[in-house]
C-alpha cells in the first residue's frame, strides 16, 4: 500500500517541481517522498523507478501524440535505442536512485 | 555501515544526474542526455503542430503596436508604425524561426565553429580568420553605424533578435542548442555584417589565381590563352550595348604587367562549386499577354536546411515590400514593392588578389613596399574548442590584406607568403541598398539605391508598374590592366595595387532594350566596346544562351511561361556535345549493357526530366570524360584549375589531336576518340554498378538523388532526398546539392502587383515543426505558391496573429 502512496506522491511532486524547476528537480522530489513515505530501500528504489518512468513516458507519449511524431521520429535516428525507453530509462535511473537514498537516509 | 549505504547511494544519484547534465563525446558526441529527454523541456517540447496560437506580447523599445500575420506558408506580414518599430519586429519574427541558424551560420563566418563541434572545424575556423571575415564584418559595421539610417534599422533589427533571445528558457531553445549541448549568446550589429560578408565569401571564392600561376610556369602561353580563354565568347552578353558606352574611362598606367614566372606549392582554399550561380530575366509589357512586365528570380546556391531564405512581408508607412529576406541582416534582399521588382545574380567579377610578400625578417614584423618597410600589424586570434584547451594562432595583415597562407598554415615553404587582397575587406554600406530599393518607386530610385551597393557584386534585375525594365552590374570594381589579377601579382611594388575603381556610372548597365528583354545567367558581362579589362574565375555558358533563345521567341506571355522557364530542364549542353560523343565511338566490340547505353542515349530527347534514363548515362559519361581529358590536371603535383565544359567541349570538336587529350597513365598516345571510348565504358559501368547496389532502373531523379541537407553536415535525421530534374548547365540548375534556393516571378500590373514564389525548404527552422520542408516537394514538381500581398492587415487565411505592444512607461 505505501508502495502506491510513494508511486503516486512520487508522481505529483515531480510534476509539479519539473513544471517550474531544471529536469533534475525530480530527483529532489523523489528523494522527499521516499524520505517521508519510508519504504524499505529496494522497495523505495523500485518506486522511485517505476513513478519518474511512468511520469516522463506518458508525458512524452502525450506530447508525441499531439504533435503525430513529427519530431520522435526524426530523433529515433540519432539515437542508438528508440526515444521512449530511453527517455523512460534516464528518467527512471535517477528517480530510482534518488529514492533509494531517501530511504536509505530515513533509516541511517 | 548504513552511513555508508546512504553515502554510496547518494554519490550514485548525484552522479547519475553529473553524468545526464552534460554532453560527452565517445568517438561521436553525445548530448546532455537528462535534460535532451526531459519531455517537460527537452528535445520532446520541440515539436509542433500546424496550428499556431494567437499571441500578444510585449516588447521593450516599440514606439507603437505592431501586428504580426502569419499566412498558411508561415510568411509573417510585418504590419508596422515607423520604421524602426518595423525593423525590431522583423529581427523579432526572424529570430523566432531561425535563431539556431542565424547563430551558426555568423559563427561559421566568424571562424568559431570548433566552439560547438570541436576541433575537427580549427582548420575551417582558421581560414575563416586568415581570410579576415571579421576584419571584413568590422570594416563593414563601421560604414553601417556612420549612416544614420543604416545605423537605426541594423539596431533596431539586432534588439528585436535580443528580445526573443533574453525571453528563452531552456525548453524554448530550437532544436540543435539541445542537441549540441549550448545556448545562444546575444546578438551584435557585427554579426548582421558577418552574415553579409559569408555571403560575400559564397559568391567570390573561386579564384584561381595560385592555379593559373602554376599553370603559366607549366605550360606556355598560346596553350593558356587557348584553355582559359579570359571570354569564351559564347551568346549574348548580360548588356549589349555596343558602341554607346558614351564617357571618358579612367586609365590608369600603360606598363605591362609583369608576370610571375614560379610553382606555388600551397593548398588552395576549398572553393564554391561552379554550379553556384543563378538565373534573373524582366520581360517588357510589349512581351506579355498582360501589358505589364514580368520579372523572374532564381539564385542557385547550396541547397540546405534551414533555408537560406525567409520570405517576408515588411510594412510601414512609406514601404510595403515582400520577398526573400536573409536570416540575420534587415530588410528584403530580392523582391517587390508596390512599384517596383529587382532581383539577383552573381557579377562574375575577379575581386580577390594574391599578393607575394617580402619580409624582413621571420619575425614579420616589416614587409617591403616600393623601397621602404611598412609595420605590419599582427593579431593573435583565441580559438575556444569545445573539449580541448584553447587555440592560438598569429595573423599578420599588411596594408593589402591579412596574410592567409604561410609557413604555419597550408604553406610548407617557408619563404612564400601570400596576403589576400578582397573588396569584401573594404568598408560599404550594402544595407542601405536594400533600404532604399525596399521602396524605390521607380527606375530613378532603384538606380540610387544602387549607387550605395559594393559587394558581392551583383546583376540587379528591374522591372517597374510604370512599365520600364533595365540591368544593372553593380559592385565596387578594380579598374584593371589587361591580365591583372589572374596570377599572383608582386606585393613589392605598389603599382601593381589596385589604383582606382570604375564610377558608378561607368559600370555595366541599361535600360529598355529593343530585345524586348533584360536577362542575366553568370555569363560574360558585357559587349567588347566597354572600355575596361574585365575577367573572372569563369563565366557561364549555356543556362544563359537557353534562357534568351526561348525569350526571344515568347510572345504573350503569362507568369505561369516564366515559371515554366525557370523548371526547363532542357541540356543544351548535351544537345551540342552528344552527337560529336556519339560519332567517336566505336560500336563494334560492345557488351549487351553498352548496346542497351547506346540505344537508349541516341533516343534521348536532351531533356533532364525525373523519369529520363538517358539524361543519367549522359551525365556518368560526361563525370567521366571531364577527369580523363584533364588528368594532367588532377594529377598535377601543383594545384592547377580546371577548364570549362564550354572549353572542353569545343576543344574535343575542334582540336581532337590537343596534347591534353593523352591519357598520361599509357603509353599510347590518345586523342580525343580514345578518350571518349574509355569515358563512355566507365560511365556505363558506373550505371551498371549503380543498377547492382539500388535494384532500380537509372532514371535521373535517382542517379542524380538531390539532396536538401541540414547545416550540421548533412545530418540524415532532418535531412531529405528528394525528386527533381535538372542539373548545373541547366536553367533549372539543380546539381545533386545545389539548385535554385528561390524561384520568384512578378507580374507588375497597372491592377496591383501579383506575385509566385517558391523555395527547397519551409520558413520554420525547427526540424520537428510542420513548416521545416512543407515547401519541399511544390520546389521539386516545379510549382509556384500565389503570395498574399494585401496592404491592408485583413489577409484571407491569416494562421495566427502576434500582436507586440510596446512596454508601458
Amino acid at each position: 500500500m505505501k508502495f502506491f502512496i510513494q508511486v503516486i506522491a512520487t508522481v505529483i511532486v515531480c510534476l509539479v517541481l519539473q513544471l517550474f524547476l531544471p529536469w533534475w528537480s525530480m530527483a529532489l522530489g523523489a528523494f522527499g517522498v521516499a524520505y517521508f513515505t519510508g519504504n524499505k530501500s529496494f522497495i523505495s528504489f523500485l518506486a522511485g523507478f517505476i513513478s519518474i518512468a511512468l511520469l516522463w513516458s506518458v508525458f512524452a507519449f502525450y506530447l508525441d501524440f499531439k504533435t503525430d511524431s513529427i519530431l520522435t521520429a526524426k530523433v529515433n535516428q540519432l539515437l542508438p535505442v528508440n526515444a521512449f525507453l530511453l527517455t523512460a530509462l534516464v528518467g527512471a535511473l535517477v528517480g530510482g536512485f534518488a529514492a533509494l537514498t531517501g530511504a536509505l537516509f530515513k533509516r541511517k | 555501515m548504513k552511513l555508508v549505504k546512504v553515502g554510496v547511494s547518494l554519490i550514485i544519484t548525484v552522479g547519475l544526474v553529473y553524468c545526464l547534465n552534460r554532453g560527452w563525446n565517445f568517438g561521436s558526441p553525445v548530448p546532455p542526455l537528462g535534460k535532451f529527454l526531459n519531455p517537460f523541456g527537452g528535445f520532446w517540447q520541440n515539436a509542433e503542430t500546424k496550428k499556431i496560437p494567437d499571441e500578444t506580447l510585449n516588447l521593450t523599445g516599440l514606439k507603437a503596436e505592431v501586428i504580426i500575420r502569419y499566412d498558411s506558408l508561415l510568411i509573417p506580414h510585418i504590419y508596422a508604425q515607423n520604421d524602426d518599430d518595423l525593423y525590431l519586429a522583423q529581427g523579432y519574427i526572424t529570430a523566432r524561426n531561425r535563431l539556431w541558424q542565424m547563430e551558426f551560420q555568423t559563427h561559421a563566418a566568424a571562424g568559431r565553429i570548433s566552439e560547438i563541434i570541436g576541433d575537427a572545424a580549427l582548420d575551417y575556423d582558421r581560414t575563416q580568420r586568415r581570410r579576415g571575415m571579421v576584419y571584413a564584418a568590422e570594416n563593414a559595421l563601421k560604414a553601417m553605424e556612420a549612416d544614420p539610417v543604416a545605423a537605426r534599422m541594423v539596431s533596431s533589427y539586432t534588439q528585436g533578435i535580443n528580445q526573443y533571445i533574453q525571453s528563452l528558457r531552456y525548453k524554448d531553445l530550437p532544436l540543435e542548442y539541445k542537441l549540441l549541448g549550448y545556448e545562444p549568446e546575444l546578438w551584435t550589429n557585427l554579426k548582421c555584417g558577418l552574415l553579409l560578408k559569408n555571403m560575400a565569401l559564397t559568391l567570390n571564392s573561386g579564384d584561381k589565381d595560385l592555379e593559373m600561376t602554376n599553370a603559366l610556369k607549366l605550360f606556355d602561353k598560346a596553350l593558356i590563352d587557348l584553355v582559359w580563354p579570359d571570354n569564351e565568347n559564347v551568346g549574348d552578353p548580360i548588356v549589349d550595348n555596343t558602341g554607346n558606352w558614351n564617357f571618358t574611362p579612367i586609365t590608369i598606367d600603360s606598363l605591362t604587367l609583369a608576370l610571375p614566372n614560379e610553382l606555388v606549392d600551397v593548398k588552395p582554399l576549398e572553393k564554391s562549386p561552379p554550379d553556384v550561380g543563378s538565373n534573373n530575366w524582366a520581360v517588357s509589357g510589349k512581351k506579355t499577354h498582360s501589358g505589364s512586365p514580368i520579372l523572374s528570380n532564381d539564385p542557385h546556391l547550396s541547397l540546405s536546411l534551414p533555408s537560406i531564405w525567409y520570405v517576408i512581408h515588411l510594412q510601414a508607412p512609406g514601404v510595403n515590400v515582400m520577398g526573400a529576406s536573409l536570416p540575420g541582416a534587415p530588410a528584403v534582399i530580392s523582391g517587390f514593392n508596390d512599384s517596383i521588382a529587382w532581383g539577383v545574380t552573381n557579377a562574375q567579377r575577379d575581386l580577390i588578389d594574391w599578393y607575394k610578400i617580402e619580409f624582413k625578417d621571420k619575425s614579420k614584423r616589416e614587409y617591403k613596399s616600393d623601397d621602404v618597410w611598412k609595420a605590419t600589424r599582427q593579431v593573435v586570434e583565441t580559438f575556444k574548442v569545445k573539449g580541448k584547451p584553447d587555440f592560438y594562432d598569429t595573423i599578420t595583415f599588411t596594408h593589402h590584406g591579412p596574410v592567409l597562407y604561410d609557413e604555419r598554415f597550408k604553406g610548407d615553404n617557408e619563404m612564400k607568403h601570400f596576403a589576400l587582397r578582397w573588396i569584401a575587406h573594404d568598408p560599404s554600406e550594402e544595407i542601405l541598398t536594400f533600404f532604399k530599393m525596399n521602396r524605390a518607386k521607380n527606375h530613378a530610385e532603384y538606380m540610387d539605391a544602387l549607387n550605395h551597393y559594393a559587394s558581392p557584386a551583383q546583376n540587379f534585375v528591374f522591372a517597374s508598374v510604370s512599365g520600364d525594365i533595365a540591368m544593372r552590374i553593380q559592385g565596387r570594381f578594380p579598374v584593371r590592366r589587361k591580365e591583372e589579377g589572374k596570377y599572383i601579382l608582386d606585393g613589392t611594388l605598389m603599382r601593381n595595387e589596385w589604383q582606382a575603381f570604375i564610377p558608378n556610372e561607368q559600370n555595366v548597365m541599361y535600360k529598355n532594350p529593343a530585345r524586348g528583354f533584360v536577362s542575366s545567367a553568370n555569363q560574360y558581362p558585357v559587349d567588347n566596346t566597354y572600355p575596361y579589362y574585365i575577367n573572372a574565375t569563369s563565366y557561364e555558358a549555356y543556362r544563359n544562351r537557353r534562357i534568351n533563345k526561348l525569350l526571344s521567341e515568347m510572345s504573350d506571355i503569362t507568369p505561369r511561361d516564366m515559371m515554366e522557364l525557370q523548371f526547363d530542364n532542357y541540356n543544351l549542353k548535351a544537345e551540342e556535345s552528344l552527337p560529336t560523343f556519339l560519332n567517336y565511338l566505336d560500336t563494334t566490340q560492345f557488351t549487351q549493357a553498352q548496346k542497351s547505353a547506346y540505344t537508349i542515349l541516341k533516343a534521348w530527347d536532351y531533356e533532364n526530366d525525373v523519369n529520363s534514363e538517358g539524361a543519367s548515362y549522359y551525365e556518368a559519361w560526361w563525370d567521366a570524360l571531364f577527369p580523363l581529358v584533364w588528368d594532367e590536371i588532377k594529377n598535377a603535383k601543383v594545384a592547377l584549375d580546371y577548364p570549362t565544359a564550354y572549353t572542353t567541349i569545343k576543344l574535343i570538336k575542334e582540336k581532337p589531336d590537343l596534347s591534353f587529350f593523352d591519357i598520361t597513365d599509357t603509353p599510347t598516345r590518345e586523342t580525343a576518340r580514345e578518350v571518349i571510348q574509355q569515358a563512355f565504358i566507365t560511365g556505363v559501368d558506373a550505371i551498371e554498378k549503380w543498377k547492382v547496389d539500388q535494384k532500380k532502373e537509372p532514371r535521373w531523379a535517382d542517379f542524380k538523388d538531390t539532396f536538401v541537407g541540414h547545416l550540421l553536415q548533412g545530418l540524415p535525421a532532418f535531412s531529405f532526398h528528394v525528386q527533381h530534374g535538372g542539373n548545373h548547365d541547366i536553367v533549372n540548375a539543380s546539381s545533386r546539392r545545389h539548385g535554385p534556393s528561390w524561384r520568384m516571378v512578378v507580374s507588375l500590373e497597372k491592377t496591383g502587383v501579383r506575385a509566385w514564389g517558391v523555395y527547397p525548404g519551409g520558413q520554420s527552422g525547427n526540424p520537428g515543426s510542420p513548416y521545416y520542408n512543407n515547401m519541399l516537394n511544390t520546389w521539386a514538381n516545379g510549382n509556384h505558391y500565389p503570395f498574399q500581398f494585401s496592404p491592408d492587415a485583413n489577409l484571407k487565411s491569416a494562421l495566427a496573429t502576434l500582436t507586440l505592444k510596446p512596454v508601458a512607461p
